[in-house]
Formats: structure tokens, C-alpha cells, sequence
């Protein structure tokens, strides 16, 4: 019985001096994979010396930030997709940063008013087509997805995955809610399977012949191209790039970004700044386009490599803020449509 | 109500106080998540029940039967088999059964989208054989469907009835048998099932609890089931009140489905007080009839982990290597670290609760010890949540700067806890359920406290059914992702989220190698169990 409670006592002191140890690092949560902000991460290292510690999960970081409170050991929160950029934002979680390189390097509409968020990368929701099987001209449009003439032929990720949610989100903001939800249905009639996968499934299934047009991320189709994976080469030389919207007076393609925060309780802003702008310098924003094909927000560095070879594409301007805030819509309105 | 309160005062001492104190910390997270989902939806619930609602049920529903009956086949079928005739191998059999359970189901669900989906090696070999060219010319079961999701879960989940129910026929006598040919009544369907069903039961609720709670195989096979629900609510709608509403009603249906169960047990008892307990002898079969009988055995083993580890093997083998070495052996050690702790905080607690149950006349102590191993019916995720609210609840109180539980490894052992209280409980409760009373009136009755009872009598005689407990919640722990994912804390990596992080990119070929550490490293408790059956 003594020596259990020795034991028992030991680890209890042992866990608790290894949470107490953690202040001096600076402490992220990601919902980003840990493999690709490694790169970056020790790049910051071996430049200011400072180490790092990383908490990935894809869900429930807000929360478990929130119930923390200022407890919490977070100091960075790095994530993708805007909504989920607000959803910490929202929750009252971000402090407001004030940082002139920050400021110098990412144009206004890509943090938020208060700055407490900021986007770090940019990427754009794309078509894959066929190489095969559809025409250069044929389809340029993201409401042509919508057009019987495609039925059967298109294949996407579920509806309610964020990609395709602020997708249908900047729909609603353009064509207001009723023409959205008629694009919606037509897409999901246009169907050529049960929406499942990730991106990457989409252009294999392009690959197969399952389908002709598909809605996919721009970087995946770098990640594929230049895949180890022999397979994954040979789906993306299956298709391709199409920036939609691109005409004279059209919006432009619809694009979402990568960002982060400071945490509001972090006990070490001043490296939690520095990380931040770290990854708004230009050799942090080039390496976004090395690592893993996205594209810089600070309009200083100037899109090059392969990048630069997928052509230049008119952006949709849409304040992403508003994507965010019609996020909710989006979602009943692909619960209605079944997407 | 007043015999109840006196009862409840005259039973109340030491003992059934800690077992309300452990209940209560159980239940802690599952009342958090309770309390959240009294708060204002916004709307929610219109738009579900004239939207998505009807769907989320249906397939739920749906994937619960369909599992159900695939399962019980699967692990009640084997399990006779083994338990009755003479196949020369039953020893070896007990192991190789449970293998699966050393798989998770989503990277079972991966792999078998590789070979079966339309560019995969099957559909190809035949596109080639036949002449076919596009998916058009000819019908092939599409894997990403409900039919799939049945197939994977049911193959994976399958030992756990296995496991309860051939314990369960090995216990039953000679004599039963002989009773059963003398009046005619068909052995199986007449004797041993009706014997068998408390463990059978057991075993499909804990396979039930999983089916419900899963997500990521019906994420990757886009089944639309009520956890999936959860998530878009919570994620997509950003509306964690909604979310834990939903999440709330699962639980409600679970709990109705056990207590439907149990009231249809009733009082029946299933034990043998017969002072003569032969076992019976296995029924010797023919060669044609034994190798028709092995396959139907092996078959399930070969969808829930030949074929699954033979294609991850193959992606091991033929991919560049990615991973880094000492990651997965970080990870690994990590993984056996907290498996290994986790189980035993589990049983402890559930001997606990589970002698609780049995033993004691008050019917309050008996409802917290059944409720608290409800934990499972909940989706990790959420309950992670319900987790979180209540360790930074309890940090609050204690007004330190720095996090005393959340984000340290006891918030992790004390979520494995109350998600897997259930797989420890299950089996004790089946334990002490084959435990004649008599033995321990008599125990009693010859002197011994009820200390010395446990330890000499009640103990020694469930050691199997512990020892199986034990095994389930650390495979089950070395398996479970979402609650490590959200609660671990930083640079905490075990085997399973170490490979989710590619997997969930759907980067197989990385995945592959810590997915095939996770189930080797799962593979050595069901041997180190079976070895301990066997010596007995």
C-alpha cells in the first residue's frame, strides 16, 4: 500500500512538473498536420533560437482552448479555412495583435478588422477536368457545375466539408440564398457518385473515368503532381487546371486561406508575434509554395517555380470576413440539398 | 420512496460511499455534456427534422442491425463451433479469432477502399479479364456504402461477442448437454444460446456501443449516422449546444436499447449450482465436415485481419520510406504506456462498480454502477468535450496559473476511464454473473469478511473474465484516436494519432507502417491472454 502511494505520488508530481516546464517554449495548437508546418517551425527555431511545441487535432481545439481559459499554455493557434479562423475569433479567443510587419505584410483583407486573426497562406478552390474527355473552353465557370448538360459527370467531397461550406458560402454572397440553393441542387443532380473522399479522391476518380469535372483545392494537384507516389503522379497528369470565373467581368475564383492568432492567455506573446510574423516573411511565404503549393498572401513575394506555372488567376475579392459569416447558412442549405 | 431513502441509509457505509463518489466522477463528463446541450440551439431542430434528421436515424438504425447480425454471426457462430466439435486446433483457434480486434476499423476501412474501389487491383484484374472498359459495363459492390460499413465494422468488432461467448459455452456442463439430447431439444437453440445470452448481450452491446460512436469509417465511407451528424452540426454549424443535443439523444437510444435488454432478462439466473461440473467433450466430425468448419471459421479472421494486414503489409513494403523510425518508436512506447496504465486505472474501477452491482441490495448503487459505464456510448470527441469542461472545472478550483489536469496525461487516463468503463464492467459483471451466490454464502457463512471473500473466492474464480477485460481496454486504448487527439498534451503522440495525421490526408503508404505497429502491438496481449486461459 506505501509503495503505491509513493508511486502513484511520484507521477503525479512528475506529470504536473512536465506541464509547469512547458512556459518557457512556445506552445501552438494546429488544426494544420504536424508535417507540414515542421518545416517552418524549424526554420523559426533555427533563426531566433526559440523551441516549439505543437498540439495538432482537427476538432476541438477552440473548445479545448475555451475551457482551458487562461489557463491555457497556448500561445499560437495556427488553422485552416476562415470559418474556422472566426470560430476562434468569435469564441473571444485571439488577442488583438498589434505588429507593423504584420500590418506591412498581409493586405487588409486578409486579417481581421481588430487583428486578431491573420492569413498566413492563400489557396483556391479549383475544377480538374479531364484531359480526356473535356474540352479546353468547356467548362469556366463554378455555376457551369450546375448545368444538366454535366450530369453524371462531376464528383466532389462531402458538401459539409469547410472547402465546399465557404465555397457554398460565397455562392449565397453573390447570387443571394435563393439562386444559390438552385445551384446547389443542379451540382448535386449533376452528380456522378455519392460525395465521398477528400480532394485528392476526386481527381482519382477523374483518373478512373468515374467522372469529368471535379472541385478540388489547388494545392493538391502540386501534392500529386510531384507525389513519391507513382499512382498519384498519373492522376494528376489525368487532368486539368481550370481557375474559374476568370472572364472580364466575372468575380474571379473563389480562394480561402491558412492563418493563425495569438492565443488570448498566452503567457509568451512576444514569440507568439514573432512566429506569426515570421510566417508573413518572404522566405516563410515562398516556402508555403514549396512545402505544400499555396500561394503567398504578402503581395510582396511574387508567385514563382511551379506555382507561377499553373498561370496567373484573377481572385474573388469578396471580403473572406463575410464567408465566415455565412458559414451557418451554407451548412443548412447543403443539409437541404443533400450535397 | 421512504423504504427507499431508509434502505439506501441503512446500506450506506465506507464502501458504497466511494462507489457514489467513483460513479459521480464517472458520470462528471457526461453531466457536462448533459448541461451544455440544455442551452439554446438557435433553431437547430426545425431545420434537422425537416432536413437531415430522418436520414441520420435511418442509417443508424440500419448500421446497427445490419452490424448486429453480422457480428453475432460472425462471433457466436465461431465460438460454437470452436466450444463443440473436435478440430484439432480449438487452442490454437482461440487466438487466431481474436486477431482482429487488434485492427481499428478506419485503417481496416482504408485499406480495403484501396483494393475494392474501382482503380483497385480487383475491380481492375477483372475490368482486364472480362474486357469491360468504364465503370458502366458491369456492377461491382461499391465499398464506400452502408453494406461496406457493415462489413468492416462487423469484421473488426466481431471478438468481442466472440470472445464473451465462448467463455461462456466452455462453462456450460456436460450434464446440460446430456439433459438437452435426452429430451429432444436441439442443443444449441435450446441450451446453450438462452445460457449464453448475458454474455452474448454483453458482448453485442460494447459491439453496439461502438457502432454508434464510430466515426471515422463512416466518415470515410460517407454513412450518414447520427455521430456524423454531430460533427456537422458542431463543426459545420459551429453549434456545440446542437451538437451535444444529438449527441444526448444517441445516448438515449442506447440506453433504452440496454434496458430493454434488461428487463427482458428479468430475473433469470445463469449460473450452475450443480455440485458436478464435467465439461463436456468435444463432439469428434469427419474430415470433409472439420475442413468445411475451419473455413467457416477463418473467414471472418481473413475480412477482419488477413486480407486488411496483408494489404497494409503490401503498402509497407512497396512504398518509399517516409516515416521517420524514431517517431513510430516514440509513438509506440507512448502507445504501451498509456494502454498499459489505462486498463489497469479501467478493471480497477470496474471490479469496483461491478461487485457494486451484484452485490449490494440498494437499487441506487446498482443504477450508478450500471450508468457509469455509459461513457461508451458517447462519440470520443464528445466526450472528450464533456472531459475537458469538467478537468478545467476542477483546474479552476484550484486557482493555479499553470493547468494542474487539462492538457496532462491524467486528463487522458481519466477520459480512457470513462469511455471504456464499460468494456472492464461488461466483463465483470459477465464474471460474477457465472458465480453462484452460494459459493459466496458460503464463503461467508465459513467466516470470511467480504474482503477475504474477494480475494480467496470471487476473484480467483472471475480471473478469466478480468484477465479479458484487461486485454479488451488496453487493445481498445491503443486503438482510440479522437479523445488522445483533442486531450493529449503537447508533443504527445501515441501510434494512432501519429498514423491519423496521414491517413486523414489519405496518404496510406505513411499511414501503413505505425497501422501495422498499432495491431502487432495489440496482437501480444490477446496472445499473453490466450496462453493464460489455456494454463488454468
Amino acid at each position: 500500500m506505501k509503495l503505491k502511494t509513493i508511486i502513484s505520488l511520484g507521477l503525479w508530481a512528475g506529470l504536473c512538473m512536465g506541464q509547469s516546464l512547458q512556459a518557457q517554449d512556445l506552445n501552438i495548437y494546429s488544426q494544420r498536420e504536424p508535417f507540414l508546418i515542421e518545416p517552418f517551425l524549424k526554420a523559426f527555431t533555427d533563426q531566433t533560437g526559440i523551441k516549439t511545441k505543437v498540439l495538432y487535432s482537427e476538432k476541438g481545439l477552440a473548445q479545448r482552448l475555451k475551457s482551458e481559459g487562461r489557463n491555457s499554455p497556448a500561445d499560437v493557434v495556427l488553422t485552416v479555412d476562415i470559418a474556422r479562423l472566426s470560430v476562434y475569433d468569435d469564441m473571444g479567443l485571439l488577442s488583438k495583435t498589434a505588429s507593423a510587419t504584420l500590418e506591412k505584410n498581409i493586405p487588409a483583407h486578409l486579417r481581421s478588422p481588430e487583428n486578431t486573426w491573420f492569413a498566413l497562406s492563400k489557396r483556391s478552390r479549383i475544377l480538374a477536368t479531364s484531359k480526356d474527355r473535356v474540352g479546353a473552353a468547356e467548362i469556366t465557370r463554378i455555376e457551369d457545375l450546375a448545368d444538366p448538360k454535366w450530369k453524371g459527370r462531376i464528383c466532389t467531397r462531402p458538401g459539409s466539408h469547410v472547402y465546399n461550406r465557404a465555397l457554398m458560402a460565397s455562392i449565397i454572397a453573390h447570387h443571394g440564398s435563393e439562386a444559390a440553393e438552385e445551384w446547389a441542387k443542379g451540382l448535386v443532380a449533376n452528380l456522378a457518385r455519392k460525395p465521398q473522399g477528400n480532394d485528392r479522391a476526386q481527381v482519382k476518380a477523374i483518373y478512373e473515368g468515374v467522372c469529368d469535372v471535379a472541385l478540388i483545392n489547388s494545392y493538391y494537384y502540386g501534392n500529386m503532381k510531384f507525389s513519391e507516389d507513382a499512382e498519384q503522379r498519373a492522376w494528376a497528369d489525368a487532368m486539368n487546371i481550370v481557375f474559374p470565373n476568370q472572364e472580364e467581368n466575372d468575380r474571379g475564383a473563389h480562394i480561402n486561406v491558412s492563418g493563425g492568432g495569438v492565443a488570448i492567455h498566452s503567457k509568451n506573446k512576444e514569440a507568439a508575434i514573432k512566429l506569426l510574423e515570421f510566417l508573413s516573411e518572404a522566405t516563410s511565404q515562398k516556402l508555403y509554395g514549396e512545402v505544400n503549393y499555396e500561394y503567398p498572401v504578402n503581395p510582396a513575394v511574387l508567385v514563382d517555380g511551379e506555382l507561377a506555372s499553373w498561370g496567373t488567376f484573377k481572385e474573388d475579392q469578396l471580403p473572406i470576413q463575410k464567408i465566415a459569416d455565412l458559414s451557418r447558412e451554407a451548412q443548412m442549405m447543403i443539409d437541404r440539398v443533400g450535397w | 420512496m421512504v423504504t427507499a431513502v431508509a434502505s439506501y441509509l441503512r446500506d450506506f457505509d465506507l464502501k458504497s460511499a466511494s462507489v457514489f463518489l467513483l460513479g459521480a466522477l464517472l458520470l462528471c463528463p457526461i453531466a457536462a455534456l448533459a448541461v451544455l446541450a440544455l442551452g439554446d440551439s438557435e433553431g437547430i431542430w426545425p431545420h434537422l427534422l425537416s432536413t437531415v434528421l430522418g436520414r441520420y436515424l435511418a442509417n443508424t438504425a440500419g448500421l446497427m442491425v445490419g452490424v448486429a447480425c453480422l457480428s453475432l454471426f460472425f462471433g457466436v457462430g465461431a465460438a460454437w463451433i470452436v466450444s463443440r466439435y473436435q478440430l484439432g486446433l480449438s487452442r490454437w483457434f482461440d487466438v487466431v479469432m481474436l486477431l482482429p480486434m487488434a485492427c481499428p476499423a478506419y485503417l481496416v476501412a482504408y485499406a480495403y477502399t484501396d483494393v475494392f474501389e474501382y482503380a483497385g487491383p480487383i475491380q481492375g484484374a477483372l475490368r482486364q479479364l472480362m474486357g469491360w472498359k468504364t465503370a458502366q459495363d458491369y456492377y461491382f459492390p461499391e465499398i464506400r456504402s452502408m453494406g461496406g460499413a457493415i462489413f468492416v465494422l462487423s469484421s473488426v468488432l466481431y471478438p468481442y461477442i466472440y470472445l464473451l461467448a465462448r467463455t461462456a459455452f466452455q462453462k456450460i456442463p456436460a450434464s446440460f448437454y446430456e439433459v438437452a439430447a435426452l429430451s429432444d431439444r436441439n442443443v444449441f437453440w435450446g441450451v446453450c444460446l438462452p445460457l449464453a445470452r448475458p454474455a452474448i448481450v454483453a458482448g453485442l452491446a460494447l459491439v453496439l456501443m461502438e457502432v454508434v460512436s464510430d466515426f471515422g469509417t463512416v466518415e470515410y465511407f460517407a454513412v450518414q449516422t447520427l455521430t456524423l451528424g454531430i460533427f456537422n452540426l458542431w463543426i459545420g454549424m459551429n453549434s456545440v449546444i446542437g451538437a451535444a443535443q444529438l449527441a444526448t439523444l444517441t445516448f438515449g437510444l442506447i440506453i433504452f436499447l440496454l434496458f430493454l435488454e434488461f428487463y427482458a432478462r428479468g430475473d433469470r439466473r445463469f449460473n450452475d449450482t450443480g455440485r458436478r461440473h464435467v465439461p463436456y467433450d468435444l463432439k469428434p466430425v469427419g474430415r470433409k465436415k472439420t475442413t468445411f468448419l475451419v473455413i467457416l471459421c477463418l473467414l471472418p479472421v481473413a475480412f477482419g485481419f488477413l486480407i486488411p494486414v496483408s494489404i497494409l503489409f503490401y503498402n509497407v513494403v512497396n512504398a518509399p520510406v517516409l516515416t521517420t523510425f524514431s517517431d513510430v518508436l516514440d509513438s509506440f512506447g507512448n502507445s504501451i504506456f498509456v494502454s498499459l496504465v489505462g486498463a489497469f486505472v479501467i478493471m480497477g474501477s470496474a471490479i469496483v462498480m461491478g461487485s457494486a452491482a451484484k452485490m449490494s441490495h440498494n437499487k441506487a448503487l446498482q443504477m450508478i454502477a450500471n450508468l457509469s459505464a455509459a461513457g461508451y456510448a458517447f462519440p470520443g470527441t464528445m466526450l472528450a468535450l464533456g472531459v475537458l469542461t469538467c478537468l478545467s472545472f476542477a483546474d479552476g478550483l484550484l486557482e493555479r496559473t499553470s493547468l494542474y489536469f487539462a492538457g496532462t496525461l491524467w486528463a487522458l487516463f481519466f477520459a480512457y476511464l470513462v469511455r471504456f468503463q464499460a468494456v472492464g464492467y461488461g466483463a465483470v459483471s459477465s464474471g460474477l454473473t457465472k458465480i453462484p451466490m452460494n459459493l459466496i454464502s458460503c464463503s461467508r457463512s465459513l467466516g470470511m469478511g467480504p474482503h477475504q471473500t474477494a480475494r480467496r473466492v470471487t476473484l480467483p474464480l472471475m480471473r478469466n473474465a478480468l484477465l479479458a477485460g484487461c486485454v479488451l481496454a488496453f487493445v481498445d486504448i491503443m486503438k482510440e484516436l479522437p479523445m488522445t487527439l483533442l486531450l493529449r498534451p503537447f508533443d504527445f503522440d501515441t501510434l494512432a494519432t501519429y498514423a491519423y495525421q496521414f491517413a486523414h490526408s489519405e496518404l496510406m503508404d505513411q499511414a501503413a507502417l505505425p497501422a501495422l505497429i498499432i495491431i502487432c502491438a495489440g496482437l501480444i496481449p490477446v496472445m499473453l491472454l490466450n496462453r493464460l486461459v489455456q494454463h488454468q
